[in-house]
């Protein structure tokens, strides 16, 4: 009986062999062309095929060998989704908000993933840091975003 | 001699005012970042990249290499202050240079560090000056079919002096080449994998793409295991060597710069393979091998100057041949492809000044880092004790910022932030980024070398044998393949990376 000896690297195959389908999947399109007169799909459909091999190697591998003792994994949600979602959240206020109030909230919003945060320190620094980004990228290197976006009227017109 | 009016040239132009300026802010810049814990030379330069794109070609790489090493110098400082390597290139060096800090020898173990780093990079640079122009005569004489296989060395290499299993560093170099064809097809002007979104139509952006998986995602594993650093950092006195270390130092540093600037050129090498193998040599040779981890200065002196070497030396194929032997020179590469310079064997002669004048302004920066560090080391020491929850918002922030100034558009925070979820992902999966960033930067010239060769060929695959040079490009790649596939290699690979 075949026994999963590995489940990090099985998972780790079979997350390889899905990218390659949904690489193939996507290019489906794409002309591929013969070895001569290569198509834009020639050189992507391949290495699909190769990491598909590649994950199916990797699955074998975990089906034979045991996994080393590790340390044990450490899971910290809070932190992953803020983290991930300050960039995005970013992203998303940016042009509406302007650059000052965008980064006092995302550097607020970010450092409540820290065990150790409070909010005087987080927001003293969300205030530094805005200030500073404003200075150096909107007046200094004079990147396209106003220090304060449209959302924020009167105060915005100011600027 | 020519190389003496060469490097006369690159003075001129390391040596400007503006370059000398920018020079010395990269280097400070990267010892301050450095310095910071859990922020490596990858992730700091992935950070500060943005920042360079205003300035002339010169002065944004003569800036980005003072960001490098003194990123790698300011996580030696870590490493010998407080037991926490700032990048892996310092790991060996935390074991005995600890050591000596808690001995009261902490301004020794430093002043090693920088002497031996000086002495090394200064070496190397020459080494670098001698060694480029002849390369890059041979690799001018490249067809398709060399460029390929030269490609393909170079990323088998960088796989097997890499750590960690085979396969998956093989699985993630396909996925970066694959993620390289995102974009317009260059041959056809066919898009690929853009999804009808503008912004796709010139490639994912590999600044983005780096911040991601490198910068982001590393504040993603620290944030896990979070723990509140006590750092009892004493006050840094004695910065002054003694007549007795001077001769202890010597022969480990002269060792580490032979040593270190081979293993430099090497792909996949680079500084923490280079720092490594001096300290496994240094602890084997040394007539003090019985102090080895209990603070012997010869495990400062040694890893240090290798790795100083090894991160210099590794230019030397990323300025010749083009060709990234780590993510570090990954990032420089995809810097002058921005700055509209196509790194290869064409930038000596086409761009001289650019391409002396950074060989000259690392020897500058080095003499720099020497001169900026020791008298600079409180301000550093008090940069340690910045708490992680003050420094992560702001990293966040500024990569945020970073990667909006790439286009002066969202999408690229976008992509930053869907790169360090997949980042993520896979370092949850034991899966290295690493390899995933050098076949993202090779990708699109491995595919138009393939398809132009295959062209010449009339699709007769036999045109990577016929000539001799790349048949023996890929025969020593087959041999580094077999050697790292072998057991009883595969077994001292294990050793030397756990060691």
């Amino acid at each position: 009986m075949l026994k999963i000896r590995n489940g990090r690297d099985f998972v780790g195959g079979v997350t390889m062999i899905c990218v390659g389908l949904l690489f193939i999947w996507f290019g489906r399109e794409l002309e591929v062309g013969n070895s001569f007169q290569m198509g834009p799909g020639y050189f992507p459909t391949m290495l699909s095929l190769l990491l598909m091999a590649i994950g199916a190697l990797i699955i074998v591998q975990s089906l034979i060998l045991h996994a080393g003792e590790g340390e044990p994994e450490t899971w910290n949600w809070k932190a992953y989704i803020l983290v991930i979602l300050g960039p995005v959240g970013f992203g998303l206020l940016l042009s509406g908000l302007g650059l000052a109030p965008t980064m006092l909230l995302l550097v607020v919003g970010m450092a409540t993933a820290s065990r150790y945060a409070n909010w005087r320190h987080s927001i003293l620094l969300g205030l530094f840091l805005s200030v500073c980004s404003v200075l150096l990228f909107t007046k200094l290197l004079s990147l396209p975003v106003s220090a304060l976006g449209p959302w924020i009227p009167f105060i915005g017109e100011l600027f | 001699m020519d190389i003496f009016s060469n490097l006369l040239l690159g003075a001129s132009t390391a040596f400007m005012p503006m370059n000398l300026f920018y020079g010395f802010i990269g280097c400070l810049l990267g010892t301050a970042i450095g310095v910071l814990p859990g922020l490596g030379p990858t992730a700091t330069i992935a950070m500060l990249l943005p920042i360079t794109f205003g300035l002339p070609p010169e002065s944004a790489l003569i800036m980005l290499a003072g960001i490098f090493y003194g990123a790698q110098y300011g996580g030696s400082t870590t490493a010998i202050l407080i037991n926490l390597p700032g990048e892996s290139s310092s790991v060996v060096t935390a074991i005995d240079g600890y050591q000596m800090a808690r001995n009261g020898r902490a301004g020794a173990a430093l002043a090693t560090a920088a002497l031996g780093s000086f002495f090394a990079g200064s070496v190397a640079t020459i080494l670098l000056a001698v060694a480029a122009p002849p390369l890059a005569a041979v690799a001018l004489n490249f067809g398709p079919a060399e460029y390929f296989s030269l490609m393909v060395l170079g990323l088998v290499a960088s796989v097997a002096l890499a750590s960690g299993s085979l396969l998956k560093a093989f699985a993630m170099i396909v996925f970066g080449l694959i993620l390289g064809t995102v974009g317009t097809d260059v041959e056809s002007g066919t898009p690929r994998y853009v999804f009808d979104i503008p912004e796709l139509y010139d490639g994912l952006n590999f600044v983005a793409v780096s911040m991601g998986i490198f910068g982001i995602c590393e504040i993603l594993r620290n944030l896990e295991g979070e723990h509140e650093r006590s750092v009892g950092v004493k006050r840094v006195t004695g910065l002054m060597l003694t007549k007795e270390d001077l001769k202890r130092i010597i022969a480990p540093v002269l060792r580490g710069t032979a040593l270190g600037s081979f293993l430099g050129v090497l792909p996949g090498g680079g500084a923490m393979l280079a720092s490594f193998a001096s300290y496994a040599m240094e602890k084997r040779i040394s007539p003090n091998s019985a102090e080895f981890g209990k603070g012997a200065i010869e495990g400062v002196a040694a890893p240090e100057s290798a790795n100083n070497a090894g991160a210099q030396t590794s230019f030397i194929p990323m300025l010749t041949l083009g060709i990234p032997g780590n993510p570090v020179m990954a990032l420089m590469v995809g810097a002058m492809i921005i700055q509209g310079i196509t790194p290869g064997p064409n930038v000596i002669s086409d761009e001289p000044a650019l391409f002396w004048g950074m060989i000259v302004s690392m020897w500058s920066g080095n003499l720099m880092l020497v001169i900026l560090n020791l008298p600079l080391i409180g301000l550093w020491v008090r940069m340690l004790t910045v708490p992680y929850h003050l420094l992560f918002p702001a990293i966040i922030g500024f990569c945020c910022i970073g990667a909006y100034s790439i286009n002066n558009s969202v999408f690229d925070v976008f992509v930053m932030a869907g790169f360090s979820v997949i980042g993520f992902a896979l370092s949850k999966m034991r899966f290295e980024p690493a390899p995933l960033l050098l076949g993202f930067i090779l990708g699109p010239m491995l595919e138009e070398n393939l398809r132009r060769a295959m062209l010449i060929s009339q699709g007769d695959p036999s045109i990577f044998v016929r000539s001799p040079l790349s048949l023996s490009l890929l025969v020593f790649a087959v041999v580094v393949l077999a050697l790292v596939l072998s057991p009883s290699i595969s077994r001292k690979r294990e050793e030397a990376f756990t060691e």
